[in-house]
């Protein structure tokens, strides 16, 4: 027992957990230096243990294994480390405990879930993940923030009831907790999928990235973009890779949010819509399940926390300065932040894909692996998702928001943290689309390709710059939407309009829920917790307190019962 | 010396505390009087330990009283199953013990707190009587003994609401009616077969078959226990005792005495009566397993709604006893397994909880919700710990919880019964609510700013949190309890054969 | 790009992309770059998966089409989805 705990008192994510507990303790003008060490400190130690499983105990009759070192949990672990280690720099000037605290805890809980060896011990990550980052979201402060905060919450935890559901009758059947490949041909296996569907935002079940993640501050908004669904496909590559339905699954994600990005005001909702866009991207390569293709999951992963990020970070600062993140309010703002502008639009050309950048040879890897399996349609709606992405993320973030109408807002260049972080960022971006090699050498698998191939950059080229050209076709002629303040319908009417009685119900017994609830008037749910109330308050016949009388009447009747039971 | 100490140790674990109780009683200085409490409580946990050890290592202990062998004299038997329940009634009462000090003082009036020690430790002696006897009447008189010691520890709530009284009285009825019935059960089987050694029962039982004065038997003390273990809706007296008695009472009580009647139901369906009779399935099937899902919910909701948070527990109470009633009502290992590892498991979360409550209405004088609001600035530790116990009520991974509900699924799901499994998991979530409830105001809500309080004293936090650690400890090496668990299920079922 | 409003603030130093006929230098710098990329098509060896692949400066055409595609069907979910803000708070 012992020798199995030992390597478990240095596991690598309880160096974020526990250390990020213990930032509290730490003077505020020794903390930053702290928690900058702790992902440091982490991802060091973390490279020192060699392919392997790590941390075995027996629960029942099962084996857990805490920790599982592997090409594709690596990948994953070394991004989430940095990423970790950037949002705390970005976040220098942040004085928040609270804040502190999570944007280093939640990290380590998505971290523990990447190392997960088996189910259960993913499904603890899993719940705690979703746990310590309601924080972020409630780190907002505003009213607004806390509603949606109940919302992701029950989400959230919701998936993680899911999991351990189908975790239980996995078990049951197969008398196995293996988190490895799973077949998608039992109900068990099922939940596991719809589990890891509800985080990692399947059409439909995607909105609560939307709802909730824009409710957060200016730096809890970019962690939270990060660890969740990476989690979430991380466990889909680990578990359904090859899975055909998650093809088509990933295809309709790149596609949808692609409309809604084109007329959302809130600059950083934009961005949540392509996070959905992106994760759509690494699901596709993940439903192919080819080592090209798992390659291609995990790199664009990795290259996509670190752009996506950059443009969260960028819109933070704005957002930080300019009070703002409405692009109907916004434009203009390179005048006052030229650096951040400059930084942005190296974010808004990585993720567009162009050549030199480093979104350009990880999505290359999976438009190949595509076009490898010879399947046009999800090819032709890849090229066109492309199209989105560049309007939404490539064009539509830095232009609106920083050239476009001069909305006449004169602020400050973002402070200094944020500048380095989104230069680090910015310098990742182009040092892997340059030099893509060492990135390469973590993938999963090894493998022989070339991104620059005359043919790839050029046709990218063609595919970009004619998109840009339609663009500016279309602003001349003043056919291209203006920006208006607006709430935009998505799946979330369901359950914020069509539904509240049956969302209420989940959540009524939490307070906050009921409240909320009873507050908006909705007359038939009040009928229902009223007349719940009625049986079952504190004045109702189920909880009165009963005479002694009452109580041997009871005892009557079930003695009766059981003798009739007997004697017949 | 101490070897032939240690043969009398079945003997010493009930006669310890039964001598010390009227030693406190004439000590007239209440801290002599707790520390008196305090060696015996501790000096029976360690008696317990030893048993259950001597148990594991050599199976089956038989200790004649007086030297007069069964059937004719008393036999105190220890198994798996009871030196278990030894173990948790003693280690709730020790550290339940060292925490009361403070706690009396606050609640009971002077000239009654060394009689509450004495009480307290008679109580403790009727439980582990109980619990370790192998004789039916013995049961009778011991539970006698407990309860009889509990009406009036629920009494002495008074000193601080009077409607201890009323609630003291409604339980001394029902712990009456349902004492007498059990002696009319134990009575007729005694007409049956004319003896009253367990052991000896099981064994004419077995070979005189059905009778109709067996049935009868059966049907007075299956209904009897009900009524002493709380089954819904048989539990009336439950929430009103709960809620109005001394908070340490409540702590003691709620983690071992229903407990303790949950062994003896088991003791008596499985070990005495054997599975062997049609009636018996019968009434797990049809009588146990409805009002154990009615148990599951309907208090759990009550729970929701209720306004002081120690009635919310009470009622918390009765759902769990409707988990442990489930286990039993499958009759199979994994069902009893389940029964007795929650039996042990929610010992140390309610033992948790209440004492958590008996600091806070230290600090407060009120147990009211509403009265709790910021209270998690104000009680840290005390409030943490609240939500430790609270997580594992839940059924949160790494607690004992999660074990129990684990289990119960488990056996849900070998006895084909899936539904039941969905249920057991709905009913949870409404253990989420309840428990959310209170984090909620303690942790959401502004501290009033007039509030006094401040952090329990380290004499209460240190069982408190002994206790959560036991939690969480138990929660990671459920093989410890799980395996004592099928170990006592498989002796119970084995004996019927 | 396009915007001949300009809010420049006072006592301010108006930038290189002030003048609207600096962005006028941009579009057609863009104009010519699309015609060099589009011609590239002509100079080298495809070895293409799919047969439309064939079709000259196709990305260039594809991508063109479906950014006004988007473009559009995103006015047209205007007209669908849109609601005032304070929609859900209602």
């Amino acid at each position: 027992m012992i020798a199995n705990v030992l390597p478990l008192s240095l596991f690598p994510a309880l160096i974020l957990i526990v250390g990020g507990m213990l930032i509290p303790l730490v003077p505020q003008s020794f903390r930053k230096v702290y928690m900058l060490a702790l992902p440091v400190v982490g991802l060091l130690h973390f490279l020192s243990y060699p392919f392997g499983s790590y941390g075995e105990i027996s629960l029942f009759d099962f084996t857990l294994s805490i920790m599982r070192v592997d090409g594709l949990s690596r990948i994953f672990s070394a991004i989430f480390f940095i990423a970790t280690a950037l949002n705390i720099i970005y976040a220098w000037h942040v004085r928040d405990t609270l804040q502190q605290v999570t944007s280093v805890v939640y990290p380590g809980t998505a971290l523990g879930g990447v190392l997960a060896g088996d189910l259960i011990t993913l499904f603890v990550f899993w719940e705690l993940a979703a746990i310590s980052s309601v924080f972020l979201i409630w780190a907002g402060r505003t009213e607004r923030a806390i509603k949606a905060s109940v919302r992701y919450l029950i989400i959230q935890v919701g998936s993680g009831v899911l999991l351990l559901g189908g975790l239980i009758l996995y078990a049951h059947d197969t008398g196995s907790i293996a988190f490895d490949l799973m077949e998608l041909s039992s109900f068990p296996v099922l939940l596991i999928f719809l589990a890891f569907g509800v985080k990692s935002a399947f059409p439909l079940l995607h909105n609560w990235v939307q709802d909730s993640y824009p409710e957060s501050t200016v730096s809890g908004t970019i962690v939270l973009s990060i660890f969740t669904t990476k989690l979430a496909v991380y466990s889909l590559a680990r578990g359904f890779a090859g899975t055909e339905q998650l093809i088509w699954i990933g295809a309709i994600m790149t596609l949808f949010p692609i409309f809604f990005a084109v007329i959302e005001d809130n600059l950083r909702r934009v961005l949540t819509y392509s996070i959905n866009n992106q994760v759509g991207f690494m699901v596709v390569a993940i439903g192919i399940g080819t080592p090209l293709a798992i390659n291609g999951a995990a790199g664009y992963a990795f290259c996509n926390i670190i752009f996506e990020g950059l443009l969260f970070m960028s819109m933070g600062a704005v957002l930080f300065r300019t009070g703002t993140i409405q692009a109907s309010e916004l434009g203009g703002i390179y005048k006052s932040m030229p650096i951040t502008a400059f930084f942005c639009i190296i974010g808004a050309l990585s993720i567009a894909a162009f050549p030199l950048f480093a979104g350009f040879v990880t999505k290359g890897l999976i438009i190949d692996a595509v076009s490898g399996e010879h399947m046009i349609w999800i090819w032709a709606i890849l090229l066109f998702a492309s199209a989105g992405v560049l309007e939404h993320a490539g064009i539509k973030i830095p232009y609106f928001a920083f050239f476009a109408h001069d909305s006449g807002k004169r602020c400050e260049e973002a402070p200094p943290g944020m500048l380095i972080a989104m230069g680090i960022s910015a310098v990742l971006c182009i040092g892997i689309g340059v030099y893509p090699a060492p990135l390469f050498a973590l993938l999963p698998f090894p493998m022989d390709y070339q991104p620059y191939t005359t043919a790839h950059v050029i046709t990218q080229l063609q595919l970009l710059l004619f998109a840009i050209l339609a663009f500016v076709v279309l602003i001349r002629v003043g056919v291209y939407p203006p920006e208006i303040r607006s709430t935009n319908l998505d799946t979330d009417w369901f359950y914020r309009k069509l539904t509240p009685a049956g969302l209420s119900v989940i959540g009524r017994g939490l307070n906050v829920a009921r409240q909320w609830i009873s507050a908006s008037s909705q007359k038939r749910l009040d009928q229902f917790i009223g007349r719940l109330y009625r049986l079952h308050g504190p004045e109702s016949t189920l909880a009165r307190s009963w005479p002694a009388g009452h109580m041997a009447l009871w005892i009557a009747i079930l003695l009766g019962v059981t003798l009739i039971l007997n004697y017949f | 010396m101490l070897a032939q100490i240690s043969l009398h140790f079945p003997a010493l674990q009930v006669v310890l505390p039964l001598i010390a109780s009227p030693i406190c009683m004439v000590l007239r200085r209440e801290r002599a009087a707790w520390g008196v409490a305090l060696v015996v409580s501790w000096a029976s946990f360690l008696i317990a330990a030893h048993l259950l050890i001597q148990v594991l290592d050599e199976g089956v202990i038989s200790y004649h009283m007086g030297g007069w062998p069964p059937p004719w004299g008393i036999e105190y038997r220890i198994d798996a199953l009871n030196a278990f329940v030894l173990l948790l009634v003693s280690g709730i009462g020790a550290l339940v013990i060292t925490y009361a000090h403070k706690s009396v003082i606050a609640e009971i009036s002077p000239d009654n707190r060394c009689r509450f020690y004495a009480l307290f430790l008679l109580s403790l002696a009727g439980l582990l009587g109980v619990t370790i006897t192998g004789d039916a009447f013995n049961v009778f008189v011991f539970l006698e003994i407990a309860s009889l010691s509990t009406y009036v520890m629920v009494a002495l709530g008074a000193g601080h609401d009077k409607r201890a009284l009323s609630s003291s009285i409604s339980y001394l009825i029902a712990g009456t009616i349902g004492a007498t019935f059990f002696i009319i059960g134990v009575g007729l089987l005694y007409m049956a077969t004319g003896t009253l050694n367990m052991m000896d029962l099981a064994a004419r039982i077995a070979d005189l078959g059905d009778s109709r004065t067996l049935r009868a038997a059966f049907a007075f003390i299956v209904v009897g226990i009900g009524l002493k273990l709380a089954i819904f809706p048989l539990h009336l007296w439950l929430p009103n005792a709960y809620t109005y008695a001394p908070s340490v009472v409540t702590s003691f009580v709620a983690a071992t005495s229903t407990k303790v009647a949950v062994y003896v139901l088991m003791r008596f369906v499985f070990t005495v009566f054997g599975t062997r009779f049609e009636f018996q399935g019968l009434t797990l099937t049809y009588l146990f397993l409805p009002l154990a899902l009615l148990g599951m919910f309907v208090p759990s909701i009550v729970a929701v709604f209720q306004e002081n948070a120690k009635r919310m527990l009470a009622y918390s109470s009765i759902a769990q006893i409707g988990y442990m009633l489930l286990g039993i009502s499958f009759a199979t290992v994994a069902g009893l397994s389940a029964a007795t590892i929650h039996l042990f498991n929610h010992g140390l979360m309610k033992g948790t909880l209440f004492m958590v409550l008996g600091a806070v209405a230290y600090r407060l004088r009120s147990t009211d919700i509403a009265s709790m609001a910021g209270l998690a600035s104000l009680m840290p530790w005390t409030m943490a710990a609240f939500v430790g116990g609270g997580l594992s009520l839940i059924g949160v991974p790494l607690t004992v919880g999660f074990i129990s509900k684990w289990f119960l699924i488990q056996a849900a799901l070998e006895s084909g019964q899936w539904w039941i499994a969905a249920l057991v998991v709905i009913s949870s979530l409404i253990a989420a609510v309840y428990v959310w409830r209170v984090v909620e105001v303690a942790y959401l809500q502004p501290a009033p700013a007039d509030s006094q309080a401040t952090e329990a004293p380290l004499s209460m936090l240190i069982p408190i949190w002994v206790l959560v650690l036991a939690n969480f400890y138990f929660g990671i090496h459920a093989s410890l309890t799980t395996n004592m668990a099928t170990r006592a299920a498989e002796m119970l079922l084995g004996a019927g054969t | 790009m396009t915007d001949e409003t300009k809010q420049t603030q006072a006592g301010e130093k108006a930038t290189w992309l002030d003048n609207p006929k600096h962005i006028d230098y941009l579009v057609w710098a863009l104009v010519a770059l699309c015609v060099l990329v589009a011609g590239a098509d002509f100079f080298y060896v495809k070895h293409p998966h799919f047969d439309v692949e064939h079709i000259r400066n196709f990305y260039g055409f594809y991508g063109f089409a479906c950014f006004v595609f988007i473009v559009f069907a995103g006015k047209l979910l205007r007209k669908l989805v849109m609601r005032d803000e304070g929609y859900y708070d209602r």
